[in-house]
């Protein structure tokens, strides 16, 4: 089970090879011998997901298949309602989110016939980029001990790559479905602003916000996005665009595909191993018929600077409450970054929701006439070691934090979709990884891109030692 | 400087931007042309 990806499981479920209860077994096993280290839940629901499988078992027998993940165990970040679980978002209050209807994309995965394995250790309200959790533990990097495993969805990230089960969903307002799937060596996307609903989940910031899927690779994560997204009746932002069928397209190769490497900000300020390791994978992407070439972009650092404040300011707004009632039941990083988005008058938000519209417009002209799909690194350094980040002060910690997400940040601003994919290890054994960035509505082509580079690179048929 | 003051610093900063970067923006612009943007219901207009 630990070996064997998303699609496998399915398929092995489906060919009778694997029944449902054999497959939860073997992920709580894991769950049981290793959570203690990797503290990737929050709430594992065991009596649950094995009655579920029980049922979904029975079904099988039957010849009743629910749908494309019979049977197959996943994870949902602790934003994610789900009927009969508490969701702290991260917090010390255990019912801190509550909604009169489950999480639209997580009732999709179940109905397509997935077991949940429970809810997922999170970065404190999603706010932060390395999983840090004073309430409920920092979890914990699966390639190598004592390091971040990134966030805020780090539970996903981590226990995809921990094996604690098939796949995951995450949130991501700043980057926080990348980054630990960067710093664990899954694959993570942030699809197109509106592709997937968000209806049933936490929100941090409603302008920003994009719920996705982790898991082992573009296969896994074409397979959960099929299944989740779509235009959804609860949630006025999602799009009710037809999706199309991601995974009839993911075999057709990239041949002819524009790439473009920035010439510009994406490079900037990134340890060298990971600069190598990007640019390693752009060559075997030419290697396989992609024309690769160098672009320069319309500032990234303006949309940045514009998505930070609106986040800052929505999120604040959002949560005001519990800042104004219960402060102290705040990590004090997280206090820090809501009292900084309770100053921000409505003159310069209103500004900076005027200037993500023109700045996104003059992006997709610039860049998209010139590539079909961008490549960047996803994080600026390999996992940190937690040694390093836990004594620093409030405001180092989240300006590192900042720069830690610099390089995500800007496609929740323009809203177009961004897969994060694993392309090595440095000398000491932690995740590279990097960035494919399309058009809107584009999934399809970095799913494909994704997939060709990790059926040639092999990457993802790596797993750690715990 | 105070943990308060870094806060206030950080916050000037990102007013600054936006202030500056407002200054070019068309009085055609709004918030829902992001969206437009993304559908593709909107054709690139010149004010850039």
């Amino acid at each position: 089970m630990r070996e064997e990806s998303l699609t496998a499981v399915a398929e092995a479920i489906r060919a009778g090879k694997l029944s449902p209860v054999e497959a939860v077994g073997l992920c709580l096993e894991r769950v049981r011998k290793w959570d203690g280290r990797i503290r990737a839940f929050v709430t594992l629901d065991e009596e649950g997901a094995l009655h579920s499988a029980r049922v979904l078992e029975a079904e099988a027998a039957a010849g009743h298949w629910r749908g494309p993940l019979h049977g197959v165990p996943l994870g949902f970040k602790d934003l994610c309602h789900l009927q009969g679980l508490s969701t702290s978002c991260g917090t010390s209050i255990p019912g801190y989110f509550t909604s009169a209807q489950e999480c639209t994309a997580a009732r999709r995965l179940l109905e397509g016939g997935a077991v949940s394995l429970g809810k997922l250790n999170m970065t404190e309200l999603a706010l932060g980029a390395f999983g840090d959790n004073a309430h409920h533990g920092d979890a914990d990097n699966p390639w190598r001990a004592g390091h971040a495993p990134g966030g805020s969805s780090s539970g996903s990230g981590a226990g995809v790559a921990a094996g604690f089960f098939a796949g995951a969903v995450g949130s991501d307002t700043g980057g926080s479905i990348r980054l630990p799937a960067a710093c664990c060596g899954v694959v993570g996307l942030k699809p197109t602003y509106g592709r997937v609903s968000r209806a049933g989940a936490m929100v941090l910031s409603w302008s920003m916000d994009h719920l996705g899927p982790l898991a082992w690779t573009a296969r896994d994560v074409a397979l959960m996005l099929q299944v989740m997204a779509g235009g959804d009746a609860a949630d006025a932002t999602a799009s009710r665009r037809a999706v199309p069928d991601y995974l009839a397209t993911i075999d057709g190769g990239i041949k002819g595909v524009r790439v473009g490497l920035p010439e510009n900000y994406f490079f900037q300020g990134v340890a060298d191993e990971m600069t190598a390791g990007v640019r390693r994978a752009a060559r075997q992407l030419e290697d396989l018929g992609a024309h690769v070439g160098e672009i320069r972009l319309p500032d990234p650092q303006h949309m940045t600077d514009v998505a930070m404040l609106i986040a800052r300011a929505e999120s604040s707004t959002l949560h005001a409450r519990l800042l104004r009632e219960q402060p102290e039941a705040l990590q004090p990083t997280v206090r820090a970054r809501l009292e900084l988005g309770m100053g921000i008058p409505a003159y310069d938000y209103l500004q900076a929701l005027r200037l993500r519209a023109k700045l996104t417009r003059a992006f997709m002209r610039d860049v998209f006439e010139e590539v079909d799909v961008l490549l960047t690194p996803v994080i600026p350094e390999p996992a940190p070691a937690w040694a390093s980040l836990k004594g620093a002060t409030v405001d180092e910690f989240n300006a590192r934090s900042a720069r830690f997400s610099r390089l995500t940040r800007p496609f929740n601003g323009y809203g177009i979709p961004a897969l994060s994919v694993p392309c090595g290890f440095t000398a000491t054994g932690l995740p590279l990884a990097f960035q494919a960035v399309g058009r809107p509505f584009d999934e399809g082509l970095l799913l494909r891109l994704g997939h060709a580079y990790q059926e040639a690179a092999g990457w993802h048929l790596r797993r750690p030692r715990l | 400087m105070s943990e308060r003051a870094q806060a206030q610093a950080e916050r000037a900063g990102m007013l600054g931007v936006i202030e500056r970067l407002a200054g070019e923006l068309a009085l055609a612009e709004e918030p829902a042309r992001f969206i437009a943007a993304l559908e593709s219901e909107e054709e690139v207009p010149s004010d850039a």
